[in-house]
């Protein structure tokens, strides 16, 4: 395998690479720390002829807090980034344990956040956890910007509302009201695997009592979804095993997953009802871990 | 310095070769450059099963940059292969291709991406054959034949009955027989393949990342009529093999042909996903296993009925398949055995050996079938195997004599350092605890293709002011330590100090001929060889000192560099000195050595396979933690216990026992090359085909034991120990996890999905009752 003859351009502003992949049109493909693109470029899965890095664009690194708008993460923050950022860390661990258990350590160090999200591949990480928390991401072109949720931005594996030449350059999680947070990758082993099941969830809880619960699933769909049955069920209950056992079948019965290399559809299904289970608990109990 | 039995051996000496490793000096065939050189690549079918109609390769020869393009018809058309009656294979294919990643054709061009771009621009029409993945289906009548040649897809079929097993069956209390199946798995070195050709003046040179130079010596010298002494086949530093580096991988040849025709230096490699496709790994293995009782748990006779899918060429698979019902009856004593095998041909990449050689997957099934036997019998299943438990000094049902044999031992001490008895009877829900025993040859007593040649040699020169001395052998290291521990065995049988050694190995014209590395030889094999070399050495300098000193050289001993007179120990003169003074008095220094085992095995159909002067044994516990509701699997914890003979570096030692447990794990519960319908591999990469990784392995409890009397056939009573461990570690995980939750998974590998159906399917049935 070898990678295919490109141009490559640096870009100095996102205006300007929102410019080029305008002008060049399908042909061009923007590119951040390349660890999707060039593996699907060395085997001619993606066909470009040039690819346009923001790589330079170092502002789209930050990770702060704004009061009044919530934790803003720029797209180019690496998965070791979200995962060392003190500001998460004191607030959403589960977003930084979420990063910390992506890939492996060569991939956490060059890939980034806004290509995690921005390739929309199903079995993807970070959007499970974002949705849940109600993330909102920033799409920016030569002529202005947009702000949508997180939760609206997938259409289909690798298929999302992004058009050719806006760019993802920020995440936000708004103030809400969650008391905790938790994302579950199911891979096949500790490290290096990809999620055959993922659940992330959000819940607000006064004492025993469900106020409000989100939860998303990744890998059982052709994008990462909502269980809102499970939810639903959860919302101003009191909590017991056997009401999350509840939430985790409804859950499992929402998910459409597809039987391939990594798992069957049953194997998959049967994990979602476990894992949401257990993602409750997890969160109801010990906060955004 | 002079007490205790050995000076040398038996220490951790540091690696040879650790400080060029980490520092990054060390030079590994891919990393070799030389002037002039080229780049070369094979172009690789891109169907399963396809006659070749036309191969055009104008376009590609047009391509600037482009330095040679070569096809079936520029090279010779000699098969090749382990065995006369199976050579199947040809540098490229002529008239069909038999699986996705069969050689076509090969490039030769400036640089890397010249080479790509001209691959893509060679035309082949193909017309498609149907083709069969399956080794059971490949077998039924009708069947797509994948060697015209070869009716019925039958690559190799033996028969082999020792006593009388139907008779033992009759005879028996209780029989049980139980089919397991083994899956496809590839070896994954950290290296991939590489070979660098050169044809200068008459003469090949291929550097090459190679377990045996001297196979890939004849193999190439065979192809293009050369003499043997016209090729020099050069191993540099090696990032493992596990035997998929045992046999030619297409680069050579190709190399070779293309090095001749351009008259320049050709370096050719694969790259991951070639490595897959090219293959040569674990073969999948369907087993039935049958074993006859009397009513103490005293195995009466066992039949093994095996078929295995050998893909769509032999490769070393001869030896696999002998390989995979010989080594059975080394754990156990019984007088009756019946092995029977059927190797298929089907339109998959090629299997050869994999560490553990045929073994691993027989020996889970085995161990698997042993532990159910036990349930049945409501035995302790540690306690049906010491019943049965081979002994010192006693031959097999298939005629392999074994001297030394402590696995009583192994398994008596694995059981105390695991609390076995203890953990059966109280180990949380959810948790298991699980045995499995194993063995394996020091050394295959006869080589690969027929030949008188000894299986090692060596030759050490003390250099000439004595302050080194060099050690010549063609053992291989391919990262396992030989290159370490052959110098300690140097060092010790000549008296001298580890230190100072310097190695010259694998290299076929600088080096003694030795076989190389398989079979977990080179400690018994070459280490013999190395051991001869020393004591000639050191019997030369004794006599030299002799005289120096005017003592009687009866009156003498060396040691660690150092000769002094045993009646007065004040009296010393050192290594450096004498050897200076022999080397002015009478030239070089040289000691030499070989090592020719002694006839061994029975005069049946296959006897061969499977004999060795020395065996292996060891004993595995290990416990797990089952998630009952994902079928996850926490190995937590193996002891591994090992009847190896002498150690002569117990850090590299343990090294093996950790490496092998890595492997026979990853076996265990992840690892699976996996195809599509068309034969196209779905996961030939690191991501999809899934190593276990760090965080995955258990802690691990490796222990000896020793024989009383120490191994004959070894020097100082060495035997093998790289391939022994990963042999026990599939069965053993499988009997921790019916331990833990009473569940039994009939396939490798025991992946968390598998689990997680079986428990499935056990609580409907309960439900049911």
């Amino acid at each position: 395998m070898y990678l295919p003859d490109f141009d490559y351009i640096a870009a100095a502003t996102v205006v300007k690479a929102s410019r080029l992949l305008g002008s060049l049109g399908p042909e061009a493909k923007l590119i951040a720390g390349g660890t999707d693109v060039l593996p699907m470029l060395k085997q001619g899965t993606l066909a470009t002829k040039t690819l346009i890095s923001i790589n330079r664009l170092s502002e789209l690194k930050n990770i702060s807090f704004e009061k009044g708008k919530g934790h803003i993460i720029g797209a180019l923050a690496t998965h070791n980034e979200v995962m060392k950022s003190p500001v998460l860390q004191e607030k959403y661990m589960s977003v930084c344990e979420t990063a910390h258990r992506m890939a492996n350590n060569q991939i956490r160090n060059i890939g980034t956040i806004g290509g995690n999200i921005s390739n929309a591949v199903p079995s993807a990480d970070f959007p499970p956890i974002l949705i849940a928390l109600g993330a909102t991401v920033t799409l920016q072109n030569s002529s202005g910007s947009r702000t949508l949720p997180l939760e609206g931005f997938f259409m289909g594996p690798r298929q999302s509302v992004i058009a050719q030449d806006e760019i993802l350059t920020e995440i936000v999680i708004p103030e809400n009201g969650f008391s905790g947070s938790t994302y579950h990758k199911f891979g096949l082993r500790r490290s290096g695997a990809l999620a055959v099941v993922g659940v992330a969830v959000a819940v607000a809880m006064e004492g025993n009592i469900c106020k409000d619960a989100c939860i998303v699933l990744g890998a059982v769909a052709p994008t990462p979804m909502r269980a809102k049955e499970a939810e639903a069920l959860l919302r101003g209950k009191e909590v017991s095993d056997a009401l999350l056992e509840k939430a985790g079948k409804l859950a499992a019965a929402a998910s459409n997953p597809i039987t391939d290399i990594r798992g069957s559809e049953e194997y998959r299904r049967d994990m979602v009802r476990v894992f949401t289970r257990r993602c409750l608990r997890k969160a109801m109990d010990n906060g955004h871990v | 310095m002079m007490e205790g039995k050995f000076s040398v051996i038996g220490k951790s000496k540091p690696r040879i070769d650790g400080r060029v490793k980490v520092t990054g000096q060390a030079k590994y065939t891919g990393d070799l450059k030389l002037s002039n050189m080229l780049v070369g690549k094979i172009l690789t079918s891109p169907h399963a099963h396809a006659m070749i109609l036309k191969i055009d390769t104008t376009e590609a020869q047009r391509q600037p940059g482009v330095k040679a393009v070569i096809t079936h018809e520029d090279v010779p058309d000699l098969k090749y292969g382990i065995s006369p009656a199976r050579w199947d294979e040809n540098i490229f294919c002529i008239d069909k291709v038999r699986f996705v990643g069969d050689k076509v054709a090969a490039v030769a061009a400036i640089d890397e991406e010249t080479v790509y771009k001209a691959l893509a621009l060679i035309k082949v029409d193909y017309e498609l054959l149907p083709a069969v993945f399956d080794p059971i289906e490949a077998l039924q009548e009708g069947a797509p034949l994948v060697h015209e040649q070869c009716p019925g897809n039958v690559n190799t079929e033996i028969h082999q009955n020792f006593g009388d097993v139907e008779k033992a069956f009759a005879e028996a209390y209780y029989v049980r027989t139980d089919t397991f199946v083994g899956q496809r798995t590839y070896q994954c070195p950290i290296e991939p393949h590489s070979a660098i050709s050169v044809w200068e003046g008459g003469k090949l040179t291929v550097y090459s990342s190679t377990q045996s130079p001297h196979y890939f010596q004849y193999y190439i010298a065979r192809q293009f009529g050369l003499k043997m002494g016209d090729v020099r086949v050069i191993k540099p530093h090696m990032g493992g093999g596990f035997g998929g580096k045992l046999e030619p991988t297409g680069l050579e040849f190709a190399g070779a042909a293309l090095a001749m025709r351009t008259g320049r230096p050709v370096k050719m490699f694969y790259d991951r996903h070639e490595m897959f496709a090219h293959n040569r790994g674990r073969h999948k293995q369907i087993m039935k296993v049958t074993t006859g009782v009397d009513k103490h748990g005293k195995i009466l006779g066992v039949h093994a009925d095996f078929i295995m899918d050998g893909g769509a060429y032999t490769s070393l698979g001869v030896a696999t398949a002998y390989y995979a019902g010989a080594m059975l009856p080394l754990t156990y004593e019984y007088e009756n055995y019946k092995f029977d095998m059927i190797r298929a041909y089907t339109n998959l990449p090629a299997c050869g050996a994999q560490r553990g050689h045929g073994h691993p997957q027989p020996r889970y099934a085995y161990e698997c079938h042993l532990d159910m036997l036990a349930k049945d019998l409501g035995m302790d299943p540690l306690e049906l195997r010491l019943i049965n438990t081979r002994k010192p000094n006693t031959v097999t049902p298939n005629d392999f004599r074994v001297n030394s044999c402590e696995l009583e031992a192994c398994l008596k001490k694995a059981k105390e350092i695991s609390g076995w008895e203890e953990k059966r009877k109280n180990l949380s829900s959810g948790k298991g605890i699980g045995l499995a025993v194993g063995s394996f040859v020091t050394g295959a007593g006869y080589p690969i293709y027929r030949t008188d040649l000894p299986q090692a040699a060596a030759m050490i020169k003390v250099n000439e002011d004595g302050t080194s001395a060099t050690l010549y052998t063609g053992a291989v290291d391919i990262g396992q330590g030989s290159d370490t521990i052959l110098c300690q065995m140097a060092a010790e049988a000549m008296g001298f100090t580890y230190e100072q050694m310097k190695i010259v190995s694998a290299d076929t014209e600088t080096t003694p001929h030795d076989f190389g590395a398989y079979a977990s030889r080179q400690t018994l094999m070459s280490g013999a060889a190395v051991k001869q070399a020393g004591e000639e050495v050191k019997q030369q300098v004794i006599e030299m000192a002799s005289m120096m000193l005017q003592t009687d050289y009866r009156d003498l001993e060396c040691r660690e560099g150092v000769i002094w007179r045993k009646t007065d120990p004040s009296v010393t003169i050192t290594y450096a000195a004498v050897a200076r003074d022999f080397f002015v008095r009478k030239g070089p220094l040289v000691g030499k050595g070989s090592y020719t085992p002694p006839k061994l095995g029975g005069t049946f159909k296959g006897a061969p396979v499977g004999t060795s002067p020395a065996y292996s044994f060891c004993a595995q516990i290990s416990q797990v933690d089952i998630d009952e509701e994902t079928g996850e699997i926490k190995v937590e914890h193996v002891w591994d216990v090992h009847d190896c003979g002498t150690v002569i570096n117990p850090a590299l030692l343990h090294g093996q026992v950790h490496g092998a447990l890595f492997m026979g794990m990853g076996e265990a519960v992840w690892e699976e090359v996996v195809f599509d319908d068309k034969g196209k591999i779905l996961n030939a990469n690191l991501g999809e085909y899934r190593l276990p990784t760090a965080l995955d392995m258990p802690n691990i409890t490796s222990e000896l034991v020793f024989s009383p009397e120490p191994e004959p056939a070894g020097p100082w009573g060495v035997k093998e120990v790289g391939e022994g461990s990963t042999i026990p570690t599939m069965g053993c995980y499988s009997n921790a996890i019916y331990d833990a939750m009473g569940v039994r998974v009939y396939s490798l590998p025991l992946s968390y999905e598998k689990v997680w159906r079986a428990l499935k399917e056990k609580r409907e049935h309960e439900q049911q009752k």
